[in-house]
């Protein structure tokens, strides 16, 4: 599904150059679930960013669905994204002026779904992620767990082939990771694509595989034995 | 610590630079406005202050009072001075002037006596010994006592006195008026040059001693005096200004002829009297008719609260930009609280950084003045310096820095310092801000005013071109006016004869009366042939002019014809205007008579109306005969090359009074002249409505840095999940635009309103028409867009990870 041969990144600000990402070869096959590792400043959100196409590579290629995508314009990579990728974060990244409801739909309002389609697809996924009861709470009025169940709920809404997640589990008591990672598993097994950075090594455990990343590079790769063709 | 804040906020400033000058350029601006109307506050303020005894001199004033109005008459008889003196010994002195044109006073032809050349010189003034007395110019020759006691002396100014007698004592010289045998002044003395600041602007003071003709110190009955009085030190004015009432029986007799009777007991009654202070007479002298230029006290009122209300504009939008950028320094301010600063230790780093700004801001506030004065001065028809040399000038300047800048710093202050360390440090600081409301009410507030302010441009400007391109009855292209032709005496004729054998002059006619104002006039009562009994006299104008003047003038006869040399009868002829055969019911006017309480004249023609005053007024009615009023010569003139055309005119008038320079103007210069004052109104609204909207753009400015700011997560967050660059310029734009519309929607019945009323004025005019709010409208929201573009576009193309990273 998405591949990327000697994937580079440098970021230049006033005074220094950070090479962030350096030579990564990488690749995500269709229902995969990946987890990325490493410590703090490695590159992991870095990758990320690359893969879910918010950023472009310095250097080095990146096919997305057998796309060469490295240098598309913000446009055509925002045009990939709306139809292929959802995102989790870790601070869930809500905005505080819309509703529950309001929230999960805004990918939909910008793939130009029409009205009562997306009040079908909110409505399902709402119930899938158990907060139909909160429907029209503002975000502020949720506990952090119920947050991150509204973050995931937008990022599945638009049915994606892939979904990333950036420390999803960050910000949350163990709990709640646990009912989010439960969640990610179910999306998985109905066929998402799902790549996760946690530092976490038991939410780790529930990829098919483990990617370590070290100051750029990807240092080892260890199959979770989960993973059958 | 104080020196370590000020580098501190220097540090600041250079780092958001972008923010910084636009913040200082903004108070700049509103600062320069605020220097200038002070300027001209000061200078309208600064008038008649520089008399001896100013605090102890007064005019007198006449007040009727008619129930509904109050005249105020500041003319009077001769022999009031006499009156006064004698019967008020509150007063020290009584003195009068008369700047009347009829008596030579005004403008003249002058020379001395041994030579020939004439100098057209304005500022004569007739005064007597008491004036004298009571200002007390300085002199520089001759003695102030008994200057202009004698017969035909005369006192001229120093700048006169340098430019006729360069190097000499004018002292006991003579000077010849418009080569008048009569009219030879003996100088009695020459006084310092008349202060800018003094509504008494005269440089040839001519003697009264025998009043302005014989027999006018008994005459009661033409007012020709403007009277002032100098009051003994300590005098209780309220209660002379009672005593004054006196007077009354007198003045009821001068005013209506008679002093018995029904109608002058009740004249008598509604009079009272006035001592007006003589610093008064510049500023507020509303409702009174005199010969002074005057200011306008309502003027420097608007003027000194549209001050008011920039220096506030400008300050709340300096404000709103420094906590629109709070959120940046929530982190800094965070950082430093848990490191141990007070909140006190910050509200001070905070006011020196503003008060560092307004120090910029007074800086190049004043430097801004220094360009702009020229052209405010040539806008306020004044002659403003900015007062380098006064001491108080820079205390003064820095005490309003700092003031500003504690002013403007305060609210940032406090509400920046305030934020709670744990808050900031977790990132949950919340930067809405209560008062948003507020911030959008200003913003529509201020375009509002802009809104107005170029409507009113736009009508104003096109009243003018209206003005200037309005088909007026008579041709105005082409004519030029030779003026001072009196002189010539019975020369004229051949003058004009001369004239007619250039070749590119088409018509020559000589007669004072000219269709523009300012010129010579003559108003009578009109009755139709043996009406005089029945019928209420009708005002008009009669004017005397030549055979070509119809045809100099372009003017059109729609019935009967012109005057003709060749018909005898024409000089008991008339020519009409239609609105006076209107007037007049004259229905078949040809060969009706029509008359005055002293000579009667047969219709000859109508003639189409004509404007022969401002727009402003109704064409009234006209009746020109066949009369000699020399002054002024008018020709008419088709050519290609006007400068050697008027050379070749100029070659022909020194052939013919080789002692006097040719003075002359064009028709259409004088037309436009008589609309200058509303085409400096337009230009002063213009240079308002500029100022309104680079206010109004700053205030918009900050406002959309201060949203943007505050949704910059939220945006991120709708580009990740896929919006356009387009869709969120869009949804920001919408919501500065709707501020926009709705300043349009409330400027323009208002903008309507002031407009309709003004234009009132002209009884010719245009209309206000939708066009002009559409352009109007059209430019603001341009400009608007404009000014949010910029920041809109930087947020929506921002990489959105950017936005998201430190959530
Ligand atoms: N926008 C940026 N500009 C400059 N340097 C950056 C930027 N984003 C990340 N970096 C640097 O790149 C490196 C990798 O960052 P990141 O991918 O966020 O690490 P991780 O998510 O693994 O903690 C870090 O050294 C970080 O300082
Ligand atoms: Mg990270």
């Amino acid at each position: 599904m998405i591949k990327t041969e000697d994937l580079k990144k440098v970021y230049t600000t006033e005074e220094v150059e950070t090479t962030a990402l350096n030579n990564v070869n990488f690749e995500v096959r269709h229902g995969e679930f990946v987890s990325i590792m490493g410590p703090s400043g490695c590159g992991k959100s870095t990758l990320l960013n690359l893969i879910g196409l918010l950023d472009n590579p310095s250097d080095g290629r990146y096919y997305f669905l057998d796309h060469e995508v490295s240098r598309y314009s913000e446009r055509q990579r925002a045009n990939l994204r709306k139809h292929n990728i959802g995102f989790v974060f870790q601070s869930f990244n809500l905005i505080d002026e819309l509703t529950v409801f309001e929230n999960i739909e805004l990918p939909l309002l910008y793939q130009k779904v029409s009205s009562s389609e997306r009040k079908k697809r909110v409505t399902e996924v709402m119930e899938q992620m158990q907060i139909m009861h909160r429907k029209n709470h503002f975000p502020q009025q949720l506990s952090g767990g119920q947050q991150q169940r509204v973050a995931v709920g937008r990022a599945v809404v638009g049915s994606p082939r892939l979904i990333l997640a950036d420390e999803p589990t960050g910000n949350l008591d163990s709990s709640h990771g646990e009912e989010v990672m439960k969640m990610l598993l179910d999306l998985n097994e109905a066929g998402t694509t799902i790549i996760m950075v946690t530092h976490s090594p038991t939410y780790a455990e529930y990829g098919h595989r483990v990617v370590h990343l070290f100051d750029g590079h990807i240092v080892t790769e260890n199959l979770n034995g989960k993973f059958h063709v | 610590m104080f020196k370590n804040n000020f580098i501190i906020a220097w540090r600041n400033l250079a780092k958001q630079k972008m923010y910084s000058i636009i913040k200082i350029v903004g108070l700049a601006l509103g600062i320069a406005a605020c220097l200038l109307i002070a300027l001209f506050i000061k200078d309208e303020l600064g008038y008649d202050l520089h008399f001896k005894n100013g605090d102890r001199i007064y005019r007198v004033i006449l007040r009727i009072n008619d129930g509904d109005h109050i005249w105020q008459i500041s003319t009077f008889p001769a022999p009031v001075v006499s009156a006064i003196k004698s019967e008020f010994p509150e007063i020290e002195e009584v003195g009068r002037m008369t700047g009347l044109v009829y008596f030579g006073a005004g403008s003249n032809d002058i020379r001395r006596t041994d030579k020939p050349d004439n100098i057209f010189e304005e500022g004569f003034v007739y005064t007597s010994q008491g004036l004298l007395d009571i200002f007390q110019p300085q002199m520089i020759y001759g003695n102030l006592d008994h200057a202009l006691d004698g017969p035909e002396t005369m006192i001229i100014s120093k700048r006169k006195a340098d430019k006729f007698f360069p190097g000499e004592n004018p002292v006991g010289k003579t000077m010849i008026l418009n080569n008048d045998r009569k009219r030879i002044y003996t100088i009695s003395g020459v006084m310092e040059d008349p202060p800018r600041h003094s509504h008494f602007q005269y440089d040839f003071l001519m003697t009264l001693s025998e009043g302005l003709y014989p027999g006018e110190e008994t005459n009661w009955n033409s007012q020709s005096s403007t009277v002032y009085t100098l009051l003994h030190p300590g005098i209780d004015v309220a209660s002379l200004e009672t005593k004054f009432k006196k007077l009354a029986k007198k003045n009821a007799a001068s005013l209506i002829g008679k002093s018995e009777g029904p109608e002058a007991d009740d004249l008598i009654a509604k009079i009272t009297y006035r001592l007006q202070p003589i610093s008064d007479i510049y500023l507020k002298s509303e409702g009174i008719s005199d010969e002074f230029q005057h200011g306008d006290i309502r003027f420097v009122w608007l003027f000194g609260m549209i001050a008011i209300f920039i220096f506030i504009i400008a300050c709340i939008n300096f404000i709103n930009l420094s906590t629109a950028k709070s959120s940046k320094r929530a982190m800094e301010v965070g950082l430093r609280k848990t490191v141990g600063a007070s909140q006190k230790s910050l509200i001070n780093q905070f006011l020196a950084e503003s008060i560092l700004l307004s120090f910029l801001s007074f800086s190049l506030g004043v430097v801004l003045v220094m360009f702009l004065l020229p052209y405010f001065n040539i806008l306020s028809v004044k002659e403003l310096v900015f007062p380098w040399n006064e001491w108080w000038l820079l205390p003064l300047l820095a005490c309003a820095a700092t003031f500003t800048g504690i002013l403007a710093g305060l609210y940032p202050s406090f509400y920046i310092s305030s934020f709670e360390p744990i808050a900031v440090l977790k990132g949950s600081i919340k930067r809405g801000c209560k008062n948003a409301s507020l911030r959008n009410g200003l913003v529509i507030f201020q375009f509002s005013i802009s809104i107005i302010l170029i409507t009113s441009t736009l009508v104003i400007n096109n009243q003018v071109a209206y003005i200037l391109n309005k088909k007026l009855g008579f041709d105005k292209d082409e004519v030029l006016l030779i003026q001072g032709t009196k002189s010539l005496g019975d020369q004229v004729t051949s003058f004009k004869n001369e004239l007619l054998k250039l070749p590119d002059v088409k018509n020559v006619t000589v007669s004072d009366y000219l269709p523009v104002s300012e010129m010579k006039r003559n108003s009578c009562g009109f009755w139709n042939e043996g009406k005089q009994e029945v019928d209420e006299a009708y005002s008009a104008q009669l004017w005397g002019i030549d055979h070509d003047y119809i045809k100099t003038m372009g003017m059109n006869i729609v019935e009967g014809r012109d005057f003709s040399p060749e018909i005898a009868g024409d000089a008991e002829g008339c020519i009409i205007n239609k609105t006076m055969a209107r007037q007049l019911n004259l229905e078949n006017p040809l060969d009706q008579t029509i008359c005055t309480s002293f000579a009667s004249w047969h219709v000859i023609g109508v003639v189409e109306d004509f404007h022969f005053e401002s727009l402003k007024e109704n064409i009234g009615g006209m009746c020109l005969t066949l009369g000699k009023s020399p002054d002024i010569v008018s020709v008419k003139i088709h050519t290609k090359n006007m400068s050697r055309t008027v050379a070749s005119i100029t070659h022909v008038w020194k052939t013919i009074a080789p002692y006097q320079q040719i003075r002359y103007s064009f028709l259409d210069e004088r037309y436009t002249m008589m609309y200058d004052d509303v085409q400096r109104m337009g230009y002063i609204f213009n240079m308002f409505a500029m100022l309104a909207i680079i206010i109004a753009c700053l205030g918009l400015f900050a406002l959309s840095s201060f949203i943007i700011a505050q949704r910059t997560k939220e945006i991120g967050i709708r580009k990740v999940l896929g919006a356009s660059v387009l869709n969120i310029t869009f949804n920001l734009s919408k919501n500065f635009l709707t501020l926009v519309a709705l300043a349009n929607i409330i400027a323009c019945p208002i903008a309507y309103f002031f407009m309709n009323r003004w234009l009132q004025d002209f009884a010719y005019r245009i209309h206000v028409r939708s066009w002009m709010f559409i352009v109007s409208g059209g430019i603001v929201i341009l400009i608007a867009l404009l000014t949010i573009g910029l920041q809109t576009i930087r947020a929506a193309t921002a990489n959105p990870i950017e936005s998201l990273k430190y959530e």
